[in-house]
C-alpha cells in the first residue's frame, strides 16, 4: 500500500516536472520570436538611416548637376514651365505585390520599372526589383573590352542591347523638353536622380518591413 | 501585419510628388512624371505662392488615388500639414519624406521615425 502510494506521487511528480519544462520550452520559442522580430526592426530601421543618408547625398549631385546645367544653358531653358503637360504616361512605373516574409507576415513590396516602352503591352524597360543583398543595377550595361577575336554576340546580348538602346531613346526624349542640344551636366543630374529613385524604392521596402516588425513588437 | 486587409496587386502604379521645383523636375527627366486625358498630372511643385490648402488637398488627392505607390513629400512642405501625414496610416501608397536643397532631411521631424522612436523612450523601457 505504502508502495502504491510512493509510485503515485512519484508519477504525479513526473507529470508535473514534463508539463513545467514544456512551458518552459513554448516560452523560449516565443522569446526567440519576439528576439527575431526586434532584429529585424532594428535592422530594418538601420538600413532606413543609411539609405536616407545615401539618398540624400545623391539629390545633392542631382541638384549641383542641375544649377550647372541651368548656368550653362540659361535659365529659361531649365524651368518648370517647359514641362510637357500633353497627355503622356509615366516611363518608370512600380510593381506592388503582397509579400509573406517570415515572422512579419504579409508586407507590400514595391519593385521599380524603368523607362518601360510606351504604348506597348508589356514593358521593354529594365525591372530594378530590389533586395536588400543584390546591388542597385546600371541602367547602361558596361562590358569590357577585349582585344584580340572577337566572338558574335548571342541572341541574350543583342536583347540586352536592343533594351539598352530604346532606354537611351527614352532618357533622351526626357530630356527633349528642354531643346536639343542640352548640357552634359543634365545629362549627368538625370542619372543621379535614376540612382536616387532606386534607391527611394529600397527604402519604401524598408520602410514597410519597418513598420510591420514595429507592430508586431508593440502587438504583446 | 495582423488583421490587415492583404494589399492589392498593382502594375503600373505610380510615384507622386509634392516639393520643390528643382526636385520634381529632376524625377520627371527620371521619367516618373504622368499626365492624363483630364491633363491632371502626379506631382506639385511648390513655390512661395503655393498655399498650404492647395499642399493639403493635394495630399488628400495622391493618397486616395489608386494608382500612387509612393508619394515623395519634400520634409519641409510635411512640416506645413504635419497633422495630416502624421495621422495618415495605410501601408500603400508609401509616404516618404525626403530632403530638398535648401532643408536637410532631419531624422527627428520624419513620420515614421516618430511613431516607431517610442520602443527607445524611457517609458516603453520601464514597462518590459
Amino acid at each position: 500500500m505504502a508502495g502504491d502510494e510512493g509510485t503515485e506521487i512519484y508519477e504525479e511528480r513526473e507529470e508535473s516536472m514534463d508539463a513545467a519544462v514544456g512551458k518552459e520550452e513554448a516560452e523560449i520559442k516565443t522569446e526567440g520570436k519576439e528576439d527575431e522580430n526586434i532584429l529585424q526592426f532594428l535592422d530594418s530601421l538601420d538600413g532606413y538611416l543609411t539609405l536616407m543618408d545615401s539618398v540624400n547625398s545623391k539629390l545633392r549631385e542631382g541638384w549641383f548637376d542641375l544649377a550647372s546645367a541651368r548656368h550653362s544653358m540659361g535659365t529659361l531653358r531649365i524651368n518648370s514651365t517647359l514641362l510637357d503637360l500633353k497627355y503622356h504616361p509615366a516611363a518608370s512605373t512600380l510593381q506592388v505585390t503582397d509579400q509573406e516574409v517570415g515572422s512579419l507576415g504579409s508586407v507590400p513590396r514595391f519593385a521599380l520599372s524603368k523607362w518601360a516602352s510606351k504604348g506597348c503591352g508589356s514593358p521593354k524597360g529594365k525591372d530594378f526589383s530590389t533586395d536588400t543583398d543584390s546591388e542597385i543595377g546600371s541602367p547602361l550595361s558596361q562590358q569590357l573590352r577585349h582585344r584580340g577575336v572577337s566572338e558574335k554576340p548571342s541572341a541574350k546580348d543583342e536583347t540586352t542591347l536592343a533594351a539598352d538602346e530604346e532606354i537611351k531613346k527614352e532618357r533622351a526624349k526626357s530630356l527633349s523638353v528642354f531643346g536639343g542640344l542640352v548640357s552634359p551636366k543634365l545629362r549627368g543630374a538625370q542619372l543621379s536622380f535614376e540612382t536616387a529613385l532606386e534607391t527611394l524604392v529600397e527604402i519604401a521596402n524598408m520602410r514597410a518591413s519597418m513598420l510591420s516588425a514595429f507592430e508586431r513588437i508593440t502587438e504583446k | 501585419m495582423a488583421g490587415r486587409a492583404p494589399i492589392p496587386a498593382r502594375n503600373s502604379a505610380l510615384i507622386a510628388m509634392i516639393a520643390d521645383e528643382d526636385t520634381i523636375v529632376g524625377f520627371l527627366m527620371a521619367g516618373v512624371g504622368n499626365v492624363d486625358i483630364r491633363r491632371k498630372t502626379n506631382y506639385l511643385i511648390v513655390d512661395s505662392k503655393t498655399t498650404v490648402r492647395q499642399i493639403e488637398d493635394a495630399f488628400k488627392e495622391f493618397s486616395a488615388r489608386d494608382d500612387i505607390a509612393i508619394i515623395l513629400l519634400s520634409q519641409y512642405i510635411a512640416n506645413m500639414i504635419r497633422f495630416l501625414v502624421d495621422s495618415y496610416n495605410k501601408p500603400v501608397p508609401a509616404i516618404l519624406e525626403i530632403p530638398s536643397k535648401d532643408h536637410p532631411y532631419d531624422p527627428a521631424h520624419d513620420s515614421v521615425l516618430s511613431r516607431v522612436k517610442y520602443l527607445f523612450s524611457a517609458e516603453s523601457v520601464s514597462q518590459r
